[in-house]
């Protein structure tokens, strides 16, 4: 039989990606959401292959295109919105007006799927709501994305991601006990786990409708979501205590922490199992440890004080080591070791490279930016980038066009009514000063441009 | 919170809103969310192995399946997953611990030694000709060389969907080096770019200002959540084509692949990004401060949000020096943490629903306001998770449930993370007994 890694070599092969096919094709999705936490759900949609429609405020636009982190823009873009905007159809009109809704509703009668972030109520208010269009569309899969969800005494609260974060009881287990330090989860995780739970939610009403026909209405809170991966509320149940911030370690596995070597580099290190333990005290030249009757059970080994001791012992033969040695000496042995990535090693790691896990993706508009792979490698219909964020309104002419069929008239109308619109001077908004658009087949859709 | 304890109107915090009646259809559509109770499930054709062996991220996988009810049927040796073993300060119940009980929802529990026994294998192949899903977490190619790999399972199954989770993945150089290498969720956090993003800021002292490890499993449920995702991914093509595939989750993917931010980062700036603390690298003010009774976590980073919080504190002259986005930005970190004083010297005069009810108040006048542009400063209590369990908003939206188990006796679960009209998520029971259900397995799927 074939070498197994030779065998997946081909099974993934991250060069032919884009000769696959596509899980999602023909799926039509109506996106009104902004920020992350929906965009981040549409997102990956579009990477398997729907035909994700974004709407947005003309002149304004999603409210994240211009702010970027510590306000460094590439190439008058936000350069990580990118990622969150990949393969979408940008089409920019002004939601509150009459003629707009026109557009939406016939938009959305061809449509499989409509996603919304605005605040609870504001979509119904706005006659965008599921009441409004599963009449249109009685079979449509609407998902509301929202910090606290459509009904019960929180429901009107204002919130993003922070707030989700402090409701759901997460921001106040990072940090180090007996002191006055807590940390959010950084860069919008509030958002990105539920907008990832938001897409897998999507597939499953997609997978009922398939079988049944029916379509349904979907309330995804954010701080609902951060609830579902935490086991402290079954701990406190179960126990009566409260787990509260458990510093650099993890409580729930041998030795397990976040540990400063030789060279000055951190690793995190962890035992899942006893004969990974042994692996350690083995490569710690200490193989009498796992022989220790405060470490002898693994239930035993984790009680506070004797993995306090343990953790003592590591964190001095850590002191005396390279990361590379410990690490060699985790490959060799048989336990878990990873030093701390920061950006710059995530972005040029030849295994990310390799594997498609950063992908060098070359955009028409804007040239070569790194962005991270799918996070699941699928072998018969792999995600893909197809090309990255565009300038407010970039695909109006194409959308308005090509699916609803307006005549250049009905076009220039709407325009002149700033019912659609396009970009304002600003970064983020507009493309890259050295684009032409005019030259630009896609944007200038349905008129001669000149080559 | 205290803004609950008065039965009143309800207050609408928003521009917009359904108060006031709304359109019926709307309350219909609340009400068959509030009633989920009953209703059919999603994936009632799915059957699921989850072979994975000491890595949570597979059984965070077949959770998510088993709560929208597939036939997930977890395999694992006679003396049980080491996964079992893994919970907080050693706590568990009857030799459980409580991760393992929290993921035991709608589980069936079959026991089958593939690391040692040759007929267990061939049992496990003929279960997996009846499976949509398999889910292991063995080193790459080790199933394989069982003979009850992808390649082999899927030649009479073509429809079967193969999901493994590992550090490095099932292919490259570097998995194949690292093939033996265990997943561990600190691990995950390290390696995937998030331990590097939480900590304090670098000119405090050691070891406050180390990557930390965020409080929760993070990287295992994210690379779970993955694996999940990618596998209702691939149930879609099959539904459509019949057709199965693999699947590969590489926990050193969780957090870069997750967020995007480490890749485009590092690629646009050329640096990393330093640990920022309690700051925030796009929003500010964004993060918490001390109140008189716990912490506040406040939210208003846009300029007319900003203004607004100013005015809540009465603190205006502040105005004039972080008027904008590009003052408050944290690129000048001592400037950013002056801002962030000065503000706390503000919030640790009231107590934490004090502060809440100023910023509703506010915004309920700014939704009201004939100017846009009011601003929306958003306060929220620093809950901890018993603080959360007790919100009553929770209790409504039935987020929480109590299930007894025979063996474990009673127990408080998350449940129904997402609510839906027609086909919601459910937690039916929560069992760990190993071997609990070789009988029914036995009769249900290899009787032929």
């Amino acid at each position: 039989m074939e070498d197994y890694f030779s065998y997946t070599a081909k099974l993934f092969d991250p060069s032919s990606v884009n000769e696959r096919p596509e899980a999602l094709k023909g799926l039509r999705v109506l996106d009104f959401t902004h920020v992350i936490f929906g965009p981040t759900a549409s997102r990956i949609l579009g990477n398997y292959g729907a035909e994700v429609i974004k709407l947005e405020l003309p002149f304004y636009g999603d409210l994240w295109r211009p702010a970027t982190y510590w306000g460094r823009y590439w190439k008058h873009s936000n350069p990580i919105w990118h990622f969150v905007t990949q393969n979408k159809y940008f089409v920019s009109v002004d939601l509150k007006r009459a003629e707009a809704k026109d557009l939406i509703y016939r938009l959305a009668k061809s449509s499989d799927i409509v996603l919304e972030n605005f605040a609870p109520g504001t979509a119904e208010a706005w006659g965008v709501g599921y009441s409004r269009l599963s009449e249109v569309n009685p079979n449509i899969i609407y998902l509301s994305c929202s910090t606290y969800g459509q009904y019960g005494p929180m429901r009107y609260f204002p919130g993003w991601d922070l707030l989700a974060q402090a409701a759901s009881g997460v921001l106040s287990l990072n940090g180090f006990p007996g002191t006055d330090k807590y940390f959010k989860l950084p860069d919008y995780l509030g958002d990105f786990v539920p907008g990832n739970m938001g897409a897998m939610v999507l597939l499953m009403a997609l997978y009922y409708r398939n079988k049944t026909g029916k379509g349904q209405y979907l309330d995804l809170s954010q701080t609902d979501s951060m609830m579902r991966v935490l086991p402290h509320f079954t701990y406190h149940s179960l126990t009566g205590e409260n787990l509260g911030r458990t510093g650099h370690t993890d409580p729930a596995m041998i030795a397990a922490s976040i540990f400063k070597t030789r060279d000055g580099k951190y690793l995190g290190l962890a035992c899942a199992t006893e004969t990974q333990f042994q692996g350690l005290c083995d490569a710690m030249g200490k193989p009498d440890l796992f022989e220790d009757t405060r470490f002898s059970d693994y239930f035993n080994a984790l009680k506070e004080e004797n993995a306090e001791a343990l953790r003592a012992i590591v964190t001095d033969w850590i002191k005396t080591k390279a990361c590379n040695d410990i690490i060699a000496l985790a490959r060799n042995n048989g336990f878990a070791a990873a030093e701390v990535a920061d950006d710059k090693m995530v972005c040029n790691d030849p295994w990310r490279l390799e594997r498609g896990s950063v992908i060098l993706f070359q955009d028409d508009m804007y040239g070569e930016l790194a962005l991270a792979g799918p996070s699941a490698r699928l072998s018969k219909t792999p995600g893909r980038t197809k090309w990255l964020a565009r300038p407010l309104g970039y695909h109006n002419r194409f959308v308005l066009k090509k699916i609803l069929g307006l005549s250049e008239e009905e076009l220039e109308d709407l325009e002149k009514k700033k019912v659609i619109g396009t970009y304002d001077d600003k970064p983020g908004l507009k493309p890259p000063v050295y684009y032409n658009l005019d030259k630009d087949p896609m944007y200038n859709y349905g008129r001669e441009v000149a080559k | 919170m205290s803004v609950f304890k008065r039965k009143e109107k309800e207050r609408v915090y928003t521009r917009y809103s359904t108060a006031g009646g709304g359109v019926s259809r709307w309350k219909e559509t609340v009400e068959k969310l509030m009633t989920p109770e009953g209703r059919p499930e999603v994936l009632d054709d799915v059957m699921v192995l989850d072979a994975s062996v000491s890595n949570f991220s597979g059984i965070i996988a077949a959770s998510f399946f088993a709560e929208f009810g597939a036939e997930v049927i977890k395999i694992e040796p006679a003396q049980g997953d080491p996964c079992r073993k893994m919970t907080p300060f050693g706590k568990n119940i009857k030799g459980v611990g409580i991760p393992f009980i929290l993921e035991g929802r709608n589980k069936r529990y079959m026991t089958l030694d593939l690391e040692r026994s040759e007929e267990d294998r061939e049992i496990f192949a003929r279960l997996a000709q009846k499976a949509a899903v398999v889910i292991e977490t063995f080193p790459a190619k080790t199933m394989d060389a069982w003979g009850i790999g992808y390649r082999q399972l899927s030649e009479k199954n073509t429809g079967l969907i193969y999901i493994g989770i590992t550090p490095y993945g099932q292919y490259t150089q570097k998995a194949q080096e690292y093939v033996n290498f265990p997943d561990t969720d600190i691990t995950t956090q390290a390696g995937s770019g998030l331990s590097a993003q939480i900590g304090d800021l670098p000119t405090e002292p050691e070891p406050y200002n180390w990557p930390l490890k965020a409080g929760m499993w993070m990287g295992w449920y994210i690379s779970g959540l993955s694996a999940a995702l990618g596998g209702m991914m691939a149930l879609m093509y099959r539904q459509s084509t019949g057709e199965g595939q693999m699947i590969d989750v590489a926990g050193m993917d969780a957090y870069s692949s997750m967020t995007g931010f480490p890749a485009s980062i590092g690629y646009t700036w050329e640096k990393s990004r330093p640990r920022i603390g309690v700051l925030d690298f796009i929003l500010y003010p964004y993060g918490h401060w001390k109140s008189k009774d716990g912490l506040v976590a406040i939210a208003a980073p846009r300029d007319h949000d900003f203004r607004a919080l100013l005015k809540i504190l009465g603190r205006w002259d502040l105005e004039d020096d972080f008027k904008y986005t590009a003052d408050r930005i944290p690129d000048i970190i001592d400037k950013a943490m002056e801002l962030h004083r000065e503000i706390e010297k503000e919030t640790i005069k009231y107590t934490a629903d004090e502060l809440t009810a100023k910023a509703l108040n506010y915004a309920m006048k700014a939704a009201r306001s004939k100017w846009r542009g009011g601003g929306v400063p958003i306060v929220m209590k620093v809950m901890t998770p018993e603080n959360t369990r007790q919100n009553k908003q929770w209790e409504v939206r039935k987020s929480f449930k109590e299930v007894e188990d025979k063996t474990l006796g009673k127990i408080t679960v998350t449940s129904g993370f997402v609510k839906m009209t027609e086909s919601p998520p459910q937690v039916k029971w929560v069992t760990t007994d190993i071997g609990k259900d070789n009988e029914y397995v036995r009769e249900t799927y290899l009787k032929d």
